[in-house]
Formats: structure tokens, C-alpha cells, sequence
């Protein structure tokens, strides 16, 4: 009978709506409900945490970087080395919440993860005060401590990596702020409206013209695509499209090979190659070495841009001396040069080394990933040649180091600033050492700082140094 | 005597369920919480006694009331763990509903001529309406309260079963309800019919949008449609129906602005947590604190979320018991709804089909649509969910509803033997 056909219909409809709530109640419970756990609106966490002893941060060697410490009847949080971890592991206020390590391990450091998840009523039974657990990071206290001082008063970033684990070493980040909570929110205002951007991250979230540091990328084309067999004629002054491009400091250097074109940073060589490579080359390039890819990492980090569609000659020329509509992090082009250094096998960078429960049980240890490749290990060895040339013979003397071979590139990229005024290019300096087996890759900007070979490289050669010193102890 | 306490009854289940949750209340905390006792002798003690009476006397369906109690008792629990005065009103409130529940069974077998008073449903529906309109108390936005002393309750709730009992009278002969005397042409009529038909349902449906009740607007058409759909004769009149709700809701978002309100906040809740956004949102947070196992009943924080023991119970439970009480309890309705069908099929009179239909179409869609709500699946409209959430009228409505399926399941209009279908 028709009617009955049509009530079953309905019976089954109806049936199906229902165990449609029931899936997305369970999709709800296994998908989103960490993020509602930890939304800053939900005051179920608040009594969370004031029972909890929030988790201690240490530096790779035990160093602690933050403790919880009981301020009248609540724990407060304490960074004992001030401003110089608040572009890592960020702050823990009750009115302006969590930032960057503090935000994203913010589970862990209330140890509220998956199991007391799952079965709720655990932990839930006692009134005691519980304890959380222990992030051990990957960053070196003495390293970090120095790249803070010789930033100091300069605005840039520092990011040194081990090229062979992808842990990051240092990540300095100026200008910074005092994270600790009492001075943290009676200046909040002052901070959020300056013009220098103190809560910025530059290290991972700056973008900042590449200028000839990107040259190894293009130096990775070119050698692929056997362009690096030809000699060059450099005159100083080369004209594209009618537009002129010269090498820095008006300097010419005749007859040359690309080995030397990088070691003096000859603008006219690049271009040409550039230009040789054509567009698609550069793009596909761009892509392989990260740019427009997100990068995981434990915080959060910006996209570096290569914002081209249609490119003519003059762009292709502007990106191959770095220049034009590309933006890297100071994160990014330590990654890459951590990828020439490891063979072209980017490891994925890592900021945490492992967890610890309070009863010093290991939850977690960080194993080192291969991210991606960016070029094949001949490649690799060939570009390690060169930048060798460029800190012994070139624009990057001022990285060398006594005893050691340091490889490098310097940049010094033009702004809006450096346009009208001298001396306020950023500066650059990407390298790592020993060039025989690389322990430590480094990426040093300073902002409006003025020449890379003077102002980046003498930072660089300090953290190489100061890390090869320690770890030959 | 000992054989009998096993969990091979499924009464012994319910009672199961309200020792270890009342166990639970008294021993939380010192001092003890010997009310608690007391809530769970009456509870415990009503569903068995009315439980027995069904089965000693044979009043048909055993399953329904069955469900129903394990779902009463959750939600009496839970309202008693939010609020203990609540809880024993619910408990009031329950034995008001089961004493509702008896005299709707025995009137509804009493009489056979329910098809036969047509206009006066139009009628009393009507006059509820106006009587709300007139002596209504606007309540969280809603004017579809009528307080008298101290206890309010809403017409809203009652005009359901009148609906549906309209739309039984109307489908038992579809299409043959109005203007039968007069000597107009078979499609005139027809059409006469079906107009009028569309006229009382969107009468109803006008004054409670007047009403800003927008679940219970949701419900009726829903309601509508489905008993159009299964006894309509005529595709394209419920073809031309459903595609009606189109413009009606188009109307609806463009001039309404509590239903453009309710979508935009259903789509984003999060960017105004702290305004619109903010019941719905600290339903989800109830309902992903929980885990699958819950907090515990009292101990997690489900009064954090406003309305909690009306329209947002369900995120309470979840809460406290975990997300699979919540599937359970879906599964419940499901199970209720299933059996609603069952005594559908097994009837043989077309005005009892239409009813029971009716009903249990009822309770599974007011269920669908709160239970939505409340996790965000589709937008949030306050209604309660049946049996479950606290609140007078809709407790004993549902009983009264209960009633009258029980009556249907256990009357003469049953088939003797198997149905042919």
C-alpha cells in the first residue's frame, strides 16, 4: 500500500536525521573539542587552572626560562631572563590570555591532554593542586642571551638552526617586550599603539626583502640548468627594458664566472641569469624553496610572498638580485640555508625538544623530519663552494672565522627608507660552518641597518663561533 | 521473588539508572544529600507504579511509557542537580503529567467522535491564540505566555495536538472536509478543500511567528508537510506546498530580524561571543568539555550556559554524562519515534493513522530540531525537548500527547490479526 511505503519513508528519514546529530556530536567530541577546551571565552579553563601548577619551560641544556610562582592565593607566571623569550615562548596573562608557546602547549602545560580528555572525570576527582607538564625547547640559553646582546637596540631577528636536526637554535627577535605579566599588562596599550611593533615576532612573522641573499636560489637555477658553465661580462651597468641596474657601489668586475659573480654579489651576472632562467623557472624555484608554502611550526609563522602572475624582463631581473614583490621571514631563509648546508634536505624546524610529566616521565621527544628538498646534493656542494668563496674572498669577509671554514652570502636589500636616505638598506647575512659538516646555520637581519658584509655577517660570526666554540668543549 | 530483579526487564535498567545518579547526588558531598533519597523513592516509585498499571491492565504499548520514563528521569535528575527546587517541580509537574496522561487514555477510548468536532479545533485554537494575544507576558522575547498567579504556561503547546487533530479530520476524507452541501463541481471543491486547508495552517503558523516562536513555526509546517506528504492525494498540491516554504522563508530572513539574527549566529557564532553568539556558544563548550564519558554528574559546569535547564539541557547532560548519554538519548528518541510508526502501521482507522502519525512525528522533530540547535547543526530556536527539559505546559502536553498514542495503540481500531499492508 501506498501510504504505508510512505509513513516507512518517513520512518527512515527521520532515522537518518537523528543519527546525523549523533555524528556530529561525535564529530564535535573528536575534532573541535580541544579547540573549545582551550577557547579563552570558555571559564570552565580558569578554574582549570587555578588548581593547575602551570608546567616549567627549560632551554635545551635545563636552562629555566619559566615558572609558575604563587602571587597571594593564585600562581603567576614568571620569565626570569624578561624580554628575551617573549617572541618564543610569549605570555601567560588572566586578562590578556596566551601567545606562542604558552598558547599553543597550553594543553600540555596544564596536562590536559588527549587521556584526561577522553575520560574526563580522572583528574577531576581531587581538589588537590595538580601539576603540569615540562617543555624542554630546542633553543641554547648562552646562544640566545648573545644574539639578544648584539642586537640590543637594532630591530631585526636572528634565527640560527643545526642544519642536520632542523632544532632551532637561537631565535632573537627585536624590538621585544618584558613578558612578565606585571609589567606586561600596565604597559599592554603603550605596546599595542607603538610604532616599532614590540609584539610582532620578526623572526617568524617579519617579512622583509630578501636582496642578494636570495641570489643562492637563483644560483641553485642556474646551475640545474647548466647556466653556470658560461662566463660573464660585467661592465658595472647592465640595461633591461631600458631600465638600468647596477652593481653595488658602482663597482665593475669585467670578466667573470658565477662563482665570483656570487662571492662579489654582482648585481649585473644575476640579472642576466635571471633573465636567462625566465619566468616559469623562477616561480617553480620560488615554490620549491618555500616561498607561498606555510611552515609547520610550534608557533605561529607568516608566509613568505612571491607575488608575481605575469613577469616581465624587469621582474625577472628584480628577483634575481632579490628584489620586487618578494618578501621572506628571517625563519624561511634560515631554513634555506640550513637546506644547502644539510645537502638540499630541509629539516622541518623544531622549537620543542621534548615533554615531561611531572613524575618525569618523557611523554614526547621530537624526532628530526625531512620538510622537503630543494635541490639535488650536487647542487648543494657546488653553492657550498661558493659561498665558502664569498666569506673568504668576497662580500662576506667579515663572517670569517680563525680555524674554521664559514660559508655565507651577504644582502642588502633596498626599502622604502633606503630610496631617499643612505646607509638604510636591511641588512643580511645567511651562512653556516663548518662547511665540511655544518652544525649551525644562521640567518641574521637588521632592519634599515645599512650594508650586510658590515652589519649582519660580524652577527653571524659571533653566534657560529660562540656555538662551534661550546660544542667543541 | 529474587528472579524478577534482573536486567533482563527493562524497567529494572530505569531503576538502575536513578540508583547510581541519586547515589551519586546524596554522597558527592558532606553533608550528605538526603533529599536526594527522597527525589529518588518518588521517582523511582511513580514509574514503577504506572509501569505496572499499563502492563497489569493492559493498556497496550508497553514500550512507550517505558522510554518515556527513562528519558523523565534523566531529565529530572539533571534538573535537579542544576537546581533542587526545579527538581522537585519537575517532580510535581511529572505526577500532574501522569495523572494527564491516564485521563487523556481513558477519554480518548471514551468517545469515538474526535473526527466529527472539525470547526470546534479551528475554533479553540483560535480563541488560544487570541486569548494569548490579548493576556499574554512576553518572556525571553516570546509572547506566548499566560501567567495566572503564580503558574504560566503556554497555549502554544496545547495548540499542537488541536493541529493535529485538525489535520486528522481533514486527511480521513482528504480533500472532502469543507462546503460537502453545496452542489459546486467536484474540482471546485477540491480546490475549495485544499485552500482552506492551507488557510488554517497559516493561520496558525501567522500568529505564532506573531508570537516570535519559531521553533513551534518550524514544527507545525514540518508537521504539516509530512502528514501532506504520506495522505495528500495529488502530487503537485504537495509539490506546490513544499515549494512554498521557499519564499516563506525568504520572506522570513528579508523581515525578520530575529530569523536573520538566529542564521547569521548559527553561521558564525564566535564573532560576538559575548552578545548573540553567546548561548550557543557556551552550549558547544559545555558539550566539548564533556569528553565521551562526561565530568560527572555534578561536577562539571553545565549552569555556566544560560537557560540550561529548559532549551540548553541537553548540552547539560553532555556535559556531565559524557557525549554517549547524549547519543543515548537520541537513540531514545528514536527508539520512541520507531514505536510511534509501529503503532501507525498496526491500525486500521484512518482518523487514529493520522493522529498517531502526527504525534510521533511531533516528538521526533521538536527533538531534531532542539537537539540541532543546541550543537550548532542548524539553527537555534527555543523549544524544549520533550520529556526531558523543564517546564510545566510542555511536560504535561507530552503527556496528554503520550496518552492519546497509548489510547490509539490499545483500541478497537487495531487490526485483529497481522495488517495487510
Amino acid at each position: 500500500m501506498d501510504e504505508n511505503k510512505k509513513i516507512i519513508r518517513v520512518l527512515i528519514i527521520m532515522c537518518t536525521m537523528f543519527f546525523v546529530i549523533v555524528g556530529y556530536l561525535t564529530y564535535i567530541q573528536i575534532f573541535r573539542s580541544k579547540k573549545l577546551m582551550s577557547n579563552v571565552y570558555n571559564r570552565r579553563n580558569y578554574e582549570i587552572e587555578e588548581r593547575t601548577i602551570r608546567g616549567e619551560i627549560f632551554d635545551r641544556k635545563g636552562v629555566l626560562l619559566a615558572h609558575s610562582e604563587k602571587k597571594g592565593s593564585l600562581y603567576e607566571r614568571v620569565y626570569p631572563y624578561g624580554a628575551l623569550y617573549s617572541h618564543v615562548i610569549g605570555y601567560n596573562s588572566r586578562i590578556y590570555g596566551k601567545s606562542l608557546l604558552e598558547s599553543t602547549y597550553n594543553n600540555h602545560l596544564l596536562r590536559t591532554d588527549r587521556y584526561s580528555q577522553v575520560f574526563g572525570m580522572v583528574d577531576r576527582w581531587s581538589d588537590r593542586e595538580k601539576y603540569g607538564n615540562s617543555i624542554y625547547i630546542t633553543l641554547d640559553h648562552q646562544l640566545q642571551n648573545l644574539g639578544g646582546d648584539l642586537l640590543k637596540d637594532k630591530k631585526g631577528a636572528i634565527v640560527a638552526i643545526d642544519p642536520k636536526t632542523g632544532e632551532v637554535l637561537a631565535l632573537v627577535s627585536k624590538p621585544d617586550f618584558d613578558s612578565n605579566v606585571s609589567w606586561l599588562e600596565d604597559n599592554w596599550r603603550s605596546m599595542i599603539e607603538s610604532q616599532e611593533s614590540p609584539f610582532l615576532p620578526r623572526a617568524t612573522q617579519g617579512l622583509y626583502v630578501p636582496g642578494s641573499v636570495f641570489k643562492v636560489v637563483i644560483t641553485a637555477g642556474a646551475i640545474e640548468n647548466g647556466l653556470d658553465e658560461q662566463t660573464f661580462e660585467d661592465n658595472g651597468i647592465i640595461v633591461v627594458d631600458g631600465k638600468e641596474i647596477r652593481n653595488s657601489g658602482g663597482k665593475v668586475y669585467g670578466h667573470i664566472d658565477i662563482k665570483r659573480a656570487l662571492a662579489v654579489s654582482s648585481n649585473v651576472v644575476y640579472s642576466t641569469l635571471g633573465i636567462q632562467l625566465g619566468s616559469e623557472r623562477l616561480k617553480e624555484l620560488a615554490g620549491r624553496f618555500g616561498l607561498g608554502k606555510d611552515i609547520p611550526f610550534d608557533i605561529p609563522t607568516n608566509r613568505s610572498v612571491f607575488s608575481y602572475d605575469i613577469m616581465d624582463q624587469n621582474d625577472m631581473a628584480a628577483v634575481a638580485i632579490g628584489q620586487g614583490k618578494i618578501m621572506v621571514t628571517p625563519l624561511q631563509m634560515g631554513m634555506i640555508v640550513a637546506g644547502i648546508a644539510n645537502g638540499g634536505n630541509v629539516m622541518a624546524p623544531s622549537l620543542v625538544k621534548s615533554i615531561i610529566s611531572p613524575d618525569d616521565k618523557n611523554i614526547e621527544t621530537m624526532k628530526p623530519q625531512i620538510l622537503y628538498n630543494i635541490m639535488e646534493k650536487d647542487v648543494a656542494e657546488s653553492i657550498k663552494d661558493m659561498m665558502k668563496e664569498a666569506v673568504q674572498n668576497g662580500t662576506g669577509r667579515n663572517a670569517a672565522i680563525e680555524g674554521v671554514s664559514v660559508a655565507g652570502k651577504t644582502g642588502t636589500a633596498e626599502n622604502e627608507l633606503s630610496v631617499k636616505q643612505k646607509n638604510k638598506e636591511h641588512a643580511w647575512f645567511i651562512g653556516f660552518a663548518p662547511v665540511e659538516d655544518p652544525k649551525i646555520a644562521v640567518a641574521v637581519v637588521v632592519e634599515y641597518g645599512g650594508f650586510g658584509g658590515e652589519i649582519a655577517a660580524p652577527i653571524a660570526r659571533r653566534i657560529m663561533k660562540e656555538y662551534l666554540e661550546k660544542s667543541k668543549e | 521473588m529474587l528472579g524478577k530483579i534482573t536486567y533482563h526487564k527493562p524497567i529494572n535498567m530505569v531503576v538502575f539508572v536513578n540508583i547510581i545518579a541519586y547515589a551519586f547526588l546524596i554522597f558527592k558531598d558532606k553533608p550528605y544529600q538526603w533529599h536526594a533519597l527522597l527525589m529518588y523513592c518518588v521517582v523511582v516509585t511513580m514509574i514503577c507504579t504506572v509501569y505496572c498499571v499499563i502492563i497489569k491492565k493492559k493498556l497496550g504499548e508497553g514500550y512507550l511509557f517505558l522510554i518515556v520514563s527513562m528519558l523523565l528521569s534523566i531529565g529530572i535528575m539533571m534538573i535537579y542537580r542544576l537546581n533542587p527546587d526545579r527538581g522537585y517541580k519537575q517532580v510535581v509537574w511529572s505526577l500532574i503529567g501522569i495523572f494527564v496522561f491516564f485521563t487523556s487514555y481513558y477519554l480518548y477510548q471514551k468517545s469515538n467522535k474526535w473526527h466529527k468536532y472539525t470547526y470546534f479545533y479551528i475554533a479553540i485554537s483560535v480563541i488560544l491564540y487570541l486569548i494569548t494575544f490579548v493576556f499574554g507576558t512576553t518572556i525571553n522575547g516570546a509572547r506566548n505566555w499566560i501567567v495566572i498567579g503564580s503558574y504560566s504556561f503556554q497555549p502554544s503547546e496545547l495548540n499542537k495536538i488541536i493541529f493535529i487533530f485538525f489535520l486528522a479530520c481533514y486527511f480521513k476524507n482528504p480533500d472532502k472536509l469543507f462546503i460537502q452541501k453545496f452542489h459546486y463541481d467536484e474540482n471546485v471543491k477540491i480546490i475549495v478543500n485544499r485552500v482552506l486547508l492551507m488557510f488554517v495552517t497559516y493561520i496558525n503558523i501567522g500568529f505564532l511567528v506573531f508570537q516570535r516562536e519559531w521553533g513551534i513555526t518550524a514544527l507545525f509546517l514540518l508537521i504539516y508537510l509530512v502528514v501532506l506528504y504520506v495522505y495528500g492525494k495529488g502530487k503537485y498540491f504537495f509539490v506546490i506546498n513544499l515549494a512554498l516554504i521557499l519564499p516563506v522563508a525568504i520572506i522570513g530572513y528579508k523581515f525578520f530580524y530575529h530569523i536573520r539574527v538566529r542564521v547569521e549566529t548559527w553561521i558564525d557564532p564566535w564573532s560576538d561571543i559575548l552578545g548573540k553568539g553567546y548561548q550557543i556558544t557556551q552550549s558547544l563548550f559545555a558539550i566539548g568539555s564533556g569528553g565521551f564519558f562526561g565530568t560527572g554528574l555534578g561536577m562539571g559546569k553545565p549552569y555556566l550556559i544560560p537557560e540550561v535547564s529548559t532549551d540548553f539541557i541537553f548540552s547539560a547532560i553532555c556535559e556531565e554524562m559524557g557525549i554517549l548519554t547524549g547519543a543515548a538519548i537520541v537513540l531514545l528518541y528514536m527508539l520512541l519515534f520507531y514505536r510511534g510508526i509501529k503503532i501507525v502501521l498496526s491500525i486500521r482507522s484512518k482518523f487514529e493513522r493520522i493522529v498517531a502519525l502526527g504525534i510521533t512525528v511531533m516528538i521526533g522533530i521538536q527533538t531534531f530540531i532542539i537537539i540541532g540547535g543546541v550543537i550548532k547543526l542548524i539553527p537555534l530556536t527555543g523549544i524544549t525537548l520533550p520529556f526531558v527539559s523543564y517546564g510545566g505546559s510542555s511536560l504535561v502536553t507530552n503527556f496528554i500527547t503520550l496518552g492519546i498514542l497509548q489510547a490509539i495503540s490499545n483500541c478497537d481500531f487495531s487490526s485483529e490479526g497481522e495488517f495487510n499492508g
